[in-house]
């Protein structure tokens, strides 16, 4: 992969950002997040067109040569772009720069909102437990939020077109054809989980803007528990809310390896505080569709994983290989427990 | 006295998490703090891979034969048939994913087949699917 450098950078910079003079590019470094993308931070000193000197602190985020989510720069920005000033707290975007070549993969840029947190893994140690249930009330309730968002009020152009009574069958062809094209050899149980999902799909009380990934680790929360910023749009789509409550329900994401889930509330919690918020039903039997649609997908992405492992390009990081295997039997696992056959 | 491998690799990515891990920061130290989950994964599998899949590919045998016998389908009782010659875990494995291929079939069949035969075939090829899960659960998974 090329390397991204200061001067590589402030290069770009002075040669796209009309009102940007002398940019100057410190404190350049890679950040420990995600599989689906390399996220660096640095900040930024430049001079305005009224000559008065600015300060940014910036993300960079940039696609590799493969990944394990079928995404890209635009799709992520758009999102963004979409949900800005919704009432869901999100980065603002600063540029995309769709073409490959001056970076060695397209790069967008955000505002970096720094001095939070955003492990998941950190809510579970001691000094957070007075205030998980907070937290869970901020993760759902923002869910909620989103939830409630009129998908009409939107521009979701830039995501695959749905209506309430297509999304569940539309959303179970792509992964299912995402899991296939990242065959990892036969499975009993994803392949039962799939039968059983296509015979029957539920249908959407409304269409909204689906995260496709909120989740505890996905959010930036304060000192407090405050939750300051939803971020990693990637998977973002068009589609049934109910998903996005299933997603932060997996068993997979329960970091505290007990019942709570997303490591902070339990079901039945998470469920009621989505549904306050949103003014919305969980269906169980559709929230139970979307849970096990969701273990499939999430399997689809882990062998992705495998596969980008697999590929050994330059993409090839520690945590595609950490993620095929850690992960691979507890979604086999999570998808007997939703069949009531654990 | 020898070191054995699980010993060996639970030592490795010990040292790594207090060693090398704290002299780290931001991604590198993620890279080598899941770097020793993997060597750690490593060490607990080893000892118990093979028997893992030998115990699996013997149980998945028996439900295709027995998915043979009920159906009259030669080609489910051939995918039941013989043994594991070769015991490594390359050869285990391979010869794991054309059973596990079989089963996939035999479970879309049994699915849509009534009566109580196959619904304790069904029965009985969840059971081997839960076995085999939780033989290979993950010391350190969510769930």
């Amino acid at each position: 992969m090329k390397e991204i450098t200061p001067q590589l950078l402030e290069g770009y910079l002075a040669d796209h950002m009309a009102d940007m003079r002398d940019p100057q590019v410190t404190n350049l470094s890679r950040l420990p997040m995600g599989a689906s993308r390399e996220t660096f931070r640095f900040d930024l000193n430049y001079t305005d067109t009224a000559g008065t000197a600015q300060a940014l602190k910036v993300i960079l985020r940039r696609d590799p040569p493969a990944s394990n989510v079928d995404s890209d720069r635009a799709h992520e920005f758009a999102a963004y772009q979409a949900i800005y000033g919704h009432g869901i707290p999100v980065p603002r975007m600063l540029l995309l720069e769709s073409d490959p070549a001056p970076f060695g993969g397209a790069i967008s840029l955000a505002e970096d909102l720094r001095g939070f947190h955003n492990s998941e893994y950190q809510l579970q140690e001691p000094e957070w437990a007075d205030r998980r249930d907070y937290v869970a009330q901020q993760l759902w309730s923002t869910m909620g939020r989103l939830a409630a968002v009129p998908a009409d009020d939107l521009d979701l152009s830039f995501t695959r077109p749905a209506t309430r009574e297509n999304t569940a069958r539309q959303e179970l062809e792509y992964w299912v054809a995402f899991l296939d094209r990242h065959d990892v050899g036969p499975e009993p149980i994803t392949r039962a989980a799939i039968r059983k999902l296509q015979r029957w799909q539920p249908v959407a009380q409304k269409l909204a803007l689906v995260h496709g990934d909120f989740r505890a680790g996905n959010f930036l929360y304060d000192d407090a528990g405050t939750l300051q910023a939803v971020l990693d749009w990637e998977m973002a789509h068009c589609g049934d809310p109910l998903e996005d409550l299933a997603w932060s329900m997996t068993r997979t994401f329960s970091f505290g390896k007990d019942d709570k889930r997303s490591g902070l509330a339990r079901r039945e919690d998470a469920i009621r505080i989505w549904e306050e918020v949103s003014g919305l039903t969980a269906d169980p039997a559709a929230l139970e569709w979307w849970e096990l649609f969701n273990c499939v997908k999430a399997q689809a992405i882990w062998n992705a994983c495998s596969h980008v492992w697999m590929a050994g390009t330059a993409a090839n990081e520690v945590i595609h290989a950490y993620a095929a295997w850690w992960l691979h039997n507890s979604q086999d696992k999570a998808m007997l427990e939703l069949m009531g056959k654990l | 006295m020898k070191p054995t491998v699980p010993h060996v690799a639970g030592e490795l990515a010990r040292r790594l998490r207090t060693e090398i891990l704290p002299e780290l920061t931001g991604f590198p130290a993620n890279a080598v703090g899941m770097g020793a989950e993997l060597i750690d994964m490593i060490g607990q599998q080893w000892d118990s891979a093979a028997a893992n899949l030998v115990a699996e590919n013997r149980a998945f045998r028996e439900l295709l034969l027995r998915g043979g016998v009920m159906f009259g389908d030669a080609a489910l009782t051939a995918a039941g048939q013989g043994a594991d010659e070769d015991l490594r875990i390359s050869a285990l494995t391979a010869g794991n994913d054309r059973l596990r291929a079989a089963l996939i079939l035999l479970h879309a069949t049994i699915e849509d087949s009534p009566g109580d035969d196959a619904r304790a075939l069904e029965d009985a090829i969840w059971a081997a699917l839960r076995d085999s899960v939780c033989a290979r659960q993950i010391a350190s998974a969510n769930f």
